[in-house]
């Protein structure tokens, strides 16, 4: 009777044993995510090119979202090709299930139609939004996206945003499930998106 | 004919060794300018500086047939958050080596001209604290990979002793 019962236990840690082996996959982005805890998130809507663009339109779909600008020369055109390089790395099955939004956060110089013909550069399915000076601060405030104007310098009135490098990935289901340090490896964001498909 | 051009290319030389500085003793390697999407009134350069001299370099000021405005930037990761900021100078330490590279130093190339093609090219001009200069010739190339460099080197360069 005990010998059956050391049996079965022997055999029901044998079965946990092969089931973690089996079923047990550390993340592999953990490395490249900050340690604090993930913002809130949540839905927004923002105006585009082509009308309003609402996060629940993405349901079922994986959204990378990255908060930008376009006069940025380097960090934001750096990871909207890091971004192109890793859907490259997915099958077109894959990709028709993940959706990039573009938020500026420079309104004032990037309308919808400005974003639409950048964005076109890299792929055109890409969506770019903004939105009043309002909507942003409140959508940013909700992903823990960090942004500061900065006054105009040197001998033309352009000016830079300070801002937040990180992508972030929603879920299918909307909810935020991760935030991608500058300069995540493409081969680290396709697997990444691949992880939060379902 | 080939005299004088023999003559023409040893006067050359001789200018360039009486200008000896910085110019000369910094080498550049893999230099590019990144194609911005079209519409983009930004863009950047990047490349490697290598300082075979024995003092330090301190590299200036640029300029570009491209854009209205070159500046030297770099970037400051705050804690996830980029602020790019000019800078007055990038130095080139003695027997050393500086990158120009994404998410770095760079030259930020303000007011496009013109939409920036693949394999185009942009005359650069390197401007040191010496009052030495170097001009390059850098080729347009698609974007990379963050920090990576491109896969071909990015053009041919000559040097000046201008002042």
């Amino acid at each position: 009777m005990s010998e059956r019962i050391l049996v079965a236990i022997a055999a029901a840690l044998a079965s946990l044993i092969v089931g973690l082996l089996l079923f047990w996959h550390p993340d592999p982005g953990a490395s490249s995510e900050p340690a604090s805890p993930l913002p809130s998130g949540g839905d927004f809507t923002l105006q585009s090119a082509d009308g309003p663009v609402s996060l629940p339109d993405y349901r079922g779909r994986v959204v990378l979202i990255y908060f930008g600008y376009t006069f940025c020369p380097d960090i934001c055109p750096t990871t909207l090709n890091d971004i192109q390089r890793a859907l490259a790395l997915l099958s077109p099955a894959e990709r028709e299930k993940v959706g990039v939004l573009f938020v500026s956060l420079d309104p004032a110089r990037d309308t919808p139609a400005h974003m639409k013909t950048y964005l076109a550069f890299f792929d055109p399915a890409w969506r770019g939004v903004t939105g009043t000076a309002e909507q942003l601060a409140e959508v940013a405030k909700r992903y823990g996206v960090t942004y500061v104007v900065q006054p105009p310098h040197g001998e033309t009135s352009d000016y830079v945003v300070d801002h937040s490098a990180e992508t972030y990935i929603v879920g299918p289901a909307g909810r935020l499930r991760a935030r991608m340090a500058y300069g995540t490896p493409p081969e680290q964001i396709a697997a990444l998106v691949r992880q939060y498909f379902d | 004919m080939k005299k004088k051009l023999s003559l023409i290319f040893s006067l050359l030389a001789v200018s360039t060794a009486a200008f000896a500085g910085s110019a000369d003793d910094v080498t550049v390697s893999d230099p590019y300018v990144r194609q911005a999407p079209p519409n983009a009134s930004a863009s950047a350069a990047f490349m490697v500086l290598r300082n075979t001299g024995a003092g330090e370099a301190k590299l200036i000021g640029a300029s570009n047939t491209a854009s209205k405005v070159s500046e030297l930037h770099t970037h400051i990761n705050d804690n996830g958050v980029m602020r790019m900021r000019q800078v007055a100078e990038i130095v080139i330490p003695a027997h050393g080596e500086t990158r120009l590279q994404p998410g770095g130093f760079h030259v930020m190339m303000i007011g496009l001209k013109a939409p920036l093609n693949e394999g185009e090219t942009v005359p650069f001009t390197l401007n040191f604290a010496d009052g030495s200069s170097k001009t390059l010739t850098l080729k347009v190339l698609r974007m990379m990979p963050a920090g990576g460099m491109p896969m071909s080197g990015g053009g041919m360069q000559h040097q000046h002793g201008q002042h």
